[in-house]
């Protein structure tokens, strides 16, 4: 095939393109139309194949006529809400919080089709800077209401030097076909600490798109987690960047995948001065007819010298018909490292089961046991009362079929 | 005549295409230790493990009666709530279950399914601080995940601790002794004969006549080659000790 043959464009593509250009934003209308959405052969998204996968997208979205419930409730959290890509008014802020807005969205010019949708169709950012010690956790709730849409919203937070903080976003919405496409863009300053856990809840019809950016100063400390426990289709991608020496983060991720599911975590960390820790930890759970994709990427800079970095991907199938795919990648370009990455799958262990049934438990009851010790690290890390409580309620739900 | 708490008819098991067990016939009466010695190989571990209901295994003939209800088409769990225990010789390790989140829910599954109501926690607690006690077992150990870390001797008397919470009408020990020291053989054989209330009975597999001079059984039996091939009292331990497996097996050198 010459390269000069034009790509065939799709439905959701042309709708996409139509949009870009109602946005005004033209160059981008025009890259779409010549590259198509990416196929399976551009790396990124070779097990997330948008051109086959996103087969339509619903018109842009208005203002949302109403909210339907929360999805998450975390006693005790300081909530503000996005709807439908807009920034809704918030209730007084706790101490050490200054809510913002500004135009446009905030992630950086990478090279990648949501980012850079994202940024054409984002009409304002919701911006958080957060000081000192920030004592309730502060809590994202993002929505896509009404008929389905397609929309773009977007989040800057700047964690100033030394403050410390729990963020929660959540996704969610009414039971429709939406597209929905979130940025986050995340700087530490020197020595903050921050927790950013992010839950997708959207209904079973919609199409969950977030872009997680992190950006690390000196000593700085960062835990993620990212559960994909919803949607149809569903990407989340975590691109980190270490810019200050003595820093620090644990990256966890876990799909929750149940028949006719794609859900994906891709992860791009970057390691770009010396003396920088991260650890990786991403786990998977498949059931029915599904697909269950974790991406994740270690870069290790020339000078990046002392980088001690260690990535763990686990995968646990539940059925036969459940695929589980992960793709560990390190690039290391310093000689002075220590990095690592394994990748696992099975089922549920036999001898363990036997073991527990042997007790008396019926085997419902043992299995569910058995995944939530295989998921018990993941959340084990969460030091809010309320907030873990909420995060096993959602673990639990999924496993009970709920 | 009342009925034995096990009857064992007729037994035939194979794993894959193997046969292990070729006609075990066994009754073990309410309230009797009843004692299996065999060489290695023997079948005895796999004698347990069909008791149990592992899946692994196909009985291919026979039947196994826990108080006079045949249990060969029940799930393991359902064998437990009617009444069956099997102490491991090498209890499972299950990173990421607390024991005390264990054991609470494996004695609130078998009430449940006896249809009687569940134990409450503050009941649940003084249950397992008085079993613990008896068996050296501190609440340390409890708060670890199950068998998790545990040394050899500590995983055998948290098999005893289950045993005596769940309170079984017919134990199997299997190889109860396998690497225990002396001491901790004595904590484990003093927590099992604690058990032994004149109802209760016992099936305790081992190879060594040692742990039966700590858990005196009422008859010892003789494992070869998938069945039973002599019986009698705790004397038949002690010639066994003395002459080696190779006179009862049939095939002796």
């Amino acid at each position: 095939m010459s390269v000069l043959t034009p790509v065939r464009l799709g439905p959701a593509e042309q709708t996409l393109i139509a949009q870009l250009q109602s946005a005004g934003a033209a160059a981008q209308a025009e890259r779409l139309s010549g590259s198509g959405l990416p196929t399976r052969r551009v790396e990124s998204y070779h097990y997330t194949d948008l051109k086959q996968l996103l087969r339509s997208v619903p018109p842009l979205a208005g203002a949302a006529p109403g909210a339907s419930a929360p999805a998450l409730e975390i006693a005790g959290a300081y909530r503000l809400m996005i709807a439908n890509g807009r920034v809704q008014d918030a209730g007084t802020a706790p101490a050490g919080v200054i809510v913002g807005r500004s135009e446009g969205s905030v992630l950086t010019m990478r090279d990648d089709v949501l980012v850079r949708l994202n940024a054409a169709l984002a009409g304002e950012s919701l911006s958080l800077t957060l000081e000192g010690s920030v004592d309730p956790v502060i809590q994202i709730d993002r929505r896509s209401e009404g008929e389905a849409a397609h929309s773009a919203g977007s989040v800057r937070i700047f964690v100033a030097d030394g403050a410390s903080a729990t963020i929660v976003e959540t996704y969610s919405g009414s039971d429709a076909a939406h597209v929905s496409n979130h940025a986050s863009y995340i700087s530490l300053g020197k020595g903050a600490r921050l927790s950013h856990i992010a839950v997708d809840l959207s209904s079973g019809q919609a199409t969950h798109f977030a872009t997680h950016e992190y950006q690390l100063a000196e000593d700085a400390k960062l835990h993620t987690l990212a559960i994909h426990a919803g949607a149809s289709l569903a990407r989340t991608q975590i691109f980190a960047r270490f810019a200050g020496e003595g820093s620090h983060a644990d990256f966890s991720g876990l799909n929750l995948v149940k028949d006719g599911q794609h859900l994906d975590i891709t992860l791009d960390v970057n390691h770009a001065v010396p003396n920088t820790t991260s650890q990786e930890r991403f786990k998977q759970i498949a059931r029915g007819r599904s697909r269950a994709v974790f991406q994740g990427r270690l870069v290790v800079a020339r000078h990046a010298q002392k980088t001690d970095a260690k990535m763990m991907m686990q995968g646990l199938m539940l059925s036969d018909e459940a695929e589980i795919l992960s793709k560990p990648e390190l690039e290391i370009y310093a000689d002075d490292v220590v990095c690592g990455h394994g990748s696992t799958c099975g089922q549920i262990d036999e001898t363990s089961l036997f073991y527990l049934m042997s007790r008396g438990i019926p085997r419902a009851e043992a299995e569910t046991m058995l995944v939530r010790a295989f998921l018990e690290e993941l959340v084990d890390p969460i030091e809010d009362a309320e907030l873990n409580e909420a995060l096993t309620a959602v673990i639990d739900g999924w496993l009970l079929g709920r | 005549m009342t009925t034995p708490v096990l009857e064992i008819r007729n037994l035939h098991a194979r794993i894959e295409e193997r046969e292990i067990l070729k006609g075990v016939n066994l009754v073990i009466p309410a309230g009797e230790v009843h004692a299996i010695m065999g060489r290695n190989g023997s079948g005895k571990s796999t004698l347990s493990y069909v008791l149990a209901g592992k899946e692994d295994y196909e009985v291919t003939e026979g039947e196994i009666l826990l108080n006079g209800e045949n249990i060969l088409e029940m799930e393991p769990d359902e064998r437990a709530a009617a009444g069956l225990f099997l102490a491991f010789q090498y209890p499972i390790e299950i990173p990421g279950v607390a024991t005390m989140t264990f054991l609470k829910a494996a004695i609130n599954a078998q009430r449940k399914a006896r249809g009687e109501a569940e134990l409450s926690t503050p009941d649940f607690m003084r249950a397992v601080k008085e079993a613990g006690a008896q068996l050296q077992i501190d609440s340390d150990m409890l708060k670890r995940p199950l068998n998790v870390g545990f040394s050899g001797g500590e995983k055998k008397r948290a098999e005893i601790l289950q045993m005596a919470l769940l309170k079984p009408s017919l134990a199997v020990l299997d190889e109860t002794d396998s690497g225990l020291d002396i001491d901790a053989l004595q904590v484990v054989s003093k927590g099992v004969n604690a058990l032994r209330d004149g109802q209760r009975s016992m099936l305790v597999i081992t190879h060594y006549q040692r742990l039966l001079n700590h858990i005196v059984p009422d008859v010892v039996h003789v494992f070869s080659d998938g069945r039973i091939v002599e019986s009698g009292d705790k004397d038949l331990a002690l010639q066994l000790e003395a002459k080696g497996y190779a006179g009862f097996d049939g095939e002796a050198a």
